[in-house]
């Protein structure tokens, strides 16, 4: 009598287990083929308008499609699209025609009017969208087509349609026009949404009634094809989790792996590893509106001090995985050059010269960095003691991500920040470039490099432009690149037929 | 015993004012915010600023606790901001895996705890009597996420007995979950069961010294029947105390384990809230856990009352 | 106990006591080397804890370095034995002011009856959220740094001696000597200061060892968090949250602070058994 108490608690508690995780197991048959993905952690939202964070872009990319995509050069081509648009002579009017037959995941199909409706929404809440919104004049639909009419001639424009984060995808009109972030879940792609169990799992499943486009895959462009069941997307914030539930089998797929556990993989007979290209440029951004870094002569002393290779081995530990490389494109790209002075010849005396020259009197210079990037940590900490060795005094501010990026905002709070910038195949869309971005690297001479840029169409003569761009980067050494580097990921070896790309995409991945 | 029960109800209340209050203070002095949090890299001030005042959070700090007392009021803890559903939601949604970790590593806790307990105070004065007790000492000085990752590197990653993380696709079922939950729960056990062990021993040995039990010793009875019977029965009410408490350090382990274990229960939710700065997840999570603990203290008291007859009168 | 006989009896009975205690013995003597290696650090001609090499990373443990060497080529044994003394730092500092404030707070509700509920409901506010939780929650509102770990580490013990002082408190003010001394009309506070602190030192001295056990551990698993002390500076928390990352390809690691932690907080806990049994005063009594 005495002990039931406790006893029936307990009783209470694991009675309530078993009868609520029955049911689940009763109305759900097991998918034949299902390949399991961990990701980097939950996706903020499912909208991939409203974010340009790299889980959602991975994710929604089954699920929504742009009406242009990338091939594996990073050459724009059709995908909603069922041609490259005609350019009008002055460079100002796009028209676009649309493929027909598209079906939506609620069985409705494509118009130009939802067309319309989502690159309109694009422009009011997506951050590449709003890059495009004050030059466009006009958006309107004409049978199969739609016409994009722009103030100036304006480069990127192509580019941003294609892109995959702060995308602009096709939804039906009346979830464009119900309000941001869409609550509903309605795309074109290979995969449609069946479930999504925040901070456990993100189920999609194979949709029946897809209409691909035609060719032979090539990156994101090309025939797309869903071979499995169903994808599901775990998020593993730990990353030794991740490591570990791939060498378990537990998932087929994982990526943003700590470099130094690749030898587990090339032991591995059940899993490979992936170094996946292309590389993203890993940067030190100086703050120009800061009274110490607001002075070039010290960023150029910052430029002096720091060896990259100390800073990247550090960062990444196997040399696969970085090039020292001062370009902001990496090799391979049309955008990239060579000519990078100053870059990897650490000189602390030099450095101390030009802190000298600057009048420096021992100012704290504030480094703010972040462990949920792990690498870019690990680079703070030396590129601490390189810039202490020739003269700074360093405070090194450890802080989470998002006290990082609220930081970051405030002009008095900091002299310089780590980041990084994923891959983009269109050179304005780098964040450092930006003058409204954190840092404020706002020159006259820059300002017109940049413009001259982005009015420019022919493909050769931007290469040559965005040359003077990067020049000019060194120089005045708003950011400092670090250099470049590339994410490991782990795949099953019973996968089948993966593109390696920076956001993985399993449409025409089959499991052996 | 009425009496007594209603002035501990009212002390509940009074406990309950202050850890509203504290929720409260604790987490909106938080710097950084979920407007940062979830715009990611390359946000601008232009939309951090917009998304906050959407939230509400550029209001006054004393607005916002009323706001935050009046939904309490009407029993709502307020949406999340980050899973865009209500916070009762988000917690209810992980409340099953937290219950079924916890549960089960009490479970096991007590199982090995018990006996070894029993063991060690029945081995008194001979050398195991030293030995077991300082090995649990051991067991509690391990922090509970390196016993987590061992556990992970030999029994899941090595030998495969085990999944490494995670609770488990939607279509299992009972079994195959309670195989996802047995590594986490073992890991949260041996720090607990240590707890357990030590007091189980300390109770055992001053209900041994007792008279009654020498008496029963006196006169014959096998030892097993003496410590079984009449000695466990006594020591039964402490150890129902530390039960008590071990419910409470395995919630907070639990944040641990849930982390170690990438378990998506309200520990995880809690971590991950703080992350994410998703005040009104923090603010409901820590309501609903420090409530838990509250009642759970006030039934082991009523607990403690049947089976003390010394404190009923 | 009156006089020099005396307090030389209660000395041999100590000693004699504490020689029948050989666990109790090694744990003093493991502190105390502990506590004096930290201490010398810097006479002990050992590799810089902080200066980077990163052409040393990640080397095994060898004669060179014993416990081999982190990710940024830091000797492991260096930054474990500068490491304690940051973590004995913090364990020392979240002691000291929890016991202070919670011996203030427990003598003025066990003494002022007025008060005593209100602070009681407060400590029992505090106390029903699990400590993990209260100091992950107030780290996130403080930020990272050395000073604010102590902080939140203190007002998450703070309550713990709170109780144990009331507690033994309310005991001792039934007995004659206190009652005496109110008819005698001494102030509360004299009260307080003269007659119950003397009496409740051993359990706080008690409840003190096992704190700084707890404290260890609290900020072990908080730098694990990621919520803890500033990663760049060396704690044992830090380092085996780091060492973590490198499970499956630098074992070693983990290995030194690991056992700085798990042999520090033993023999403090055995430290606090020990005592417990030295200053029992039900076992005094039988002699």
């Amino acid at each position: 009598m005495r002990k039931t108490g406790l006893q029936g608690l307990l009783a209470a508690a694991v009675i309530q287990a078993i009868v609520s995780t029955a049911p689940a197991t009763a109305q759900q048959a097991a998918p034949t083929s299902v390949i399991n993905v961990a990701t980097i952690g939950e996706p903020p939202t499912l909208d991939p308008a409203t974010t340009t964070s790299d889980v959602v872009s991975i994710i929604t990319q089954h699920v929504f499609e742009t009406l242009y995509t990338f091939t594996a050069r990073w050459e724009v081509a059709p995908l909603l699209a069922a041609a490259m648009p005609t350019l009008s002579e002055d460079g100002k009017l796009y028209t676009i025609p649309l493929r027909t037959g598209v079906k939506f995941h609620n069985g409705k199909t494509m118009s130009a009017d939802d067309v319309v409706a989502s690159l309109k929404r694009w422009m009011e809440v997506s951050a590449r969208g709003k890059l495009a919104a004050p030059v466009v004049e006009s958006v309107t639909a004409s049978g199969d087509t739609v016409a994009i009419r722009l103030r100036q001639p304006f480069a990127p424009l192509l580019p941003l349609l294609a892109m995959n984060n702060g995308a602009a995808v096709i939804v039906p009109f009346e979830i464009a026009t119900a309000g941001s972030p869409i609550k509903e879940f309605i795309g074109t792609g290979p995969y449609r949404l069946i479930e999504h169990r925040p901070d456990q799992y993100i189920r999609l499943g194979r949709f029946d009634g897809y209409v691909s486009p035609k060719g032979t895959p090539d990156g994101y462009a090309g025939e797309r094809k869903a071979l499995v069941d169903e994808l599901r997307f775990a998020p593993v914030p730990n990353a030794n989790t991740r490591v570990s539930g791939m060498l378990s089998g537990q998932f087929q797929f994982a990526d943003s792996l700590p470099s130094e556990t690749i030898s587990q993989f090339e032991n591995s007979r059940e899993v490979k590893p992936l170094v996946a290209g292309p590389s993203w440029p890993f940067v030190i951004i100086n703050n120009t509106k800061s009274k110490l870094t607001g002075n070039p002569l010290v960023r150029q002393a910052m430029l002096a001090a720091l060896g990259a290779e100390d800073l990247l081995t550090a960062a990444f530990g196997n040399p696969k995985f970085f090039d020292v490389d001062g370009s902001i494109y990496s090799a391979g790209t049309i955008y990239h050059d060579s000519t990078t002075p100053g870059y990897n010849k650490p000189d602390p005396k030099k450095a101390a010269e030009l802190l000298k020259r600057a009048g420096y009197k021992g100012e704290t210079l504030r480094l703010i960095t972040s462990q949920q990037f792990d690498f870019m940590y690990k680079m703070a900490v030396v590129a601490k003691q390189q810039l202490e060795d020739a003269g700074f005094k360093v405070e090194l501010l450890v802080m989470d991500w998002a006290s990082v990026v609220r930081q970051r905002e405030d002009p008095n709070a900091w002299e310089s920040f780590t980041s990084y910038n994923t891959f983009v195949p269109e050179p304005s869309l780098l964040t450092f470039v930006n003058p409204a971005y954190a840092g404020w690297w706002d020159t006259p001479e820059k300002a017109a490099a940049l413009d001259a840029f982005n009015r420019e169409m022919d493909p050769a003569k931007r290469a040559e432009l965005w040359k003077v761009v990067q020049r000019l980067l060194y120089e005045q050494a708003s950011t400092l690149i670090v250099g470049q580097f590339r994410n490991l990921a782990a795949i099953s070896a019973k996968l089948d037929g993966y593109q390696p790309m920076p956001w993985s995409a399993f449409w025409n991945v089959s499991i052996k | 015993m009425a009496a007594r029960l209603a002035s501990r109800l009212l002390g509940m209340l009074a406990v309950m004012a202050f850890v509203v209050t504290l929720t409260f203070v604790i987490v909106r002095v938080v710097p950084g915010d979920p407007a940062a949090a979830m715009l990611g890299n390359e946000a601008t001030a232009e939309q951090i600023a917009a998304l906050r005042a959407r939230l509400g959070l550029d209001r006054p700090l004393l607005v916002q606790f009323a706001a935050f007392l009046a939904d309490l009021a009407r029993g709502d803890l307020g949406q999340s901001i980050f899973l865009d559903r209500p916070v009762l939601v988000a917690i209810g949604e992980r409340a099953e895996l937290t219950l079924a970790l916890t549960g089960l590593a009490i479970a096991l806790a007590a199982l090995i705890g018990i006996p070894l307990g029993i063991l060690a105070a029945v081995g008194q004065g001979r050398g195991r009597a030293q030995v077991l007790p300082t090995l649990a000492m051991v067991a509690a000085s391990l922090p509970s996420f390196w016993i987590g990752l061992t556990l992970i590197k030999y029994l899941a990653v090595d030998l495969r007995w085990f999944p490494v993380s995670g609770y488990g696709p939607p279509e299992a079922g009972f079994l195959e979950r309670l195989h996802y939950l047995i590594l986490p729960a073992t890991a949260l056990a041996i720090p607990n069961s240590a707890l357990i062990l030590r007091f189980t021993r300390l109770s055992m040995l001053e209900v041994l010294q007792d008279d009654y039990i020498r008496t029963a010793h006196a006169k014959g009875l096998p030892s097993r029947t003496v410590v079984l019977r009449h000695a466990l029965c006594n020591a039964l009410t402490p150890i129902i105390t530390v039960l008590g408490l071990t419910v409470a350090t395995l919630i907070g382990g639990a944040i641990v384990t849930e982390t170690v274990f990438g378990l998506p229960g309200i520990g995880n939710l809690v971590t991950s809230a703080v992350v994410r700065r998703d005040y009104p997840v923090i603010q409901g999570a820590l309501l609903v856990i420090s409530g838990v603990y509250v009642v759970l203290n006030i039934l082991i008291d009523v607990i403690y009352m049947l089976v003390d007859p010394r404190i009923r009168a | 106990m009156t006089g020099p006989p005396a307090s030389r009896l209660a000395l041999a009975l100590v000693v004699r006591r504490v020689a029948g205690r050989p666990l109790l013995l090694i744990a003093a003597v493991v502190l105390v080397a502990i506590v004096a290696i930290a201490l010398c650090a810097p006479l002990l001609d050992l590799p810089s804890p902080t200066r980077l090499a990163i052409s040393r990373r990640l080397r095994p443990p060898s004669a060179e370095h014993l416990f081999g060497t982190d990710e940024f080529g830091r000797d492991v044994l260096s930054r474990t034995i500068y490491g304690a003394r940051t973590s004995l730092l913090v364990g020392l500092l979240v002691v000291a002011a929890a016991t202070v404030a919670g011996t203030a707070i427990g003598l003025l509700a066990g003494c002022i009856r007025r008060l005593d509920a209100l602070l009681m409901r407060f400590t029992d506010a505090l106390m029903a959220f699990p400590d993990i939780l209260l100091a992950i929650a107030l780290m996130a509102s403080l930020g990272p740094s050395l000073f604010n770990v102590v902080i939140a580490l203190t007002i998450v013990y703070t309550p713990r001696v709170a109780r144990i002082v009331r507690g033994a408190t309310l005991v001792l003010r039934e007995l004659p000597f206190v009652e005496a001394a109110q008819s005698f009309g001494a102030s509360p506070l004299r009260i307080a200061v003269k007659h119950l602190l003397p009496n409740v030192l051993a359990p706080i001295l008690v409840q003190a060892t096992f704190l700084f056990a707890y404290t260890v551990l609290t900020e072990a698993a908080l730098s694990f968090l990621g919520a803890g002390v500033p990663p760049t500076t060396p704690t044992w928390g830090n380092m085996i949250a780091a060492a973590q990352q490198y499970m499956h390809q630098a074992g070693w690691l983990i290995l030194a602070p690991g056992l700085a932690i798990v042999v520090t907080a033993v023999s403090l806990q055995l430290l606090g058994d020990g005592l417990r049994d030295l200053l029992d005063p039900r076992m005094r009594q039988h002699f």
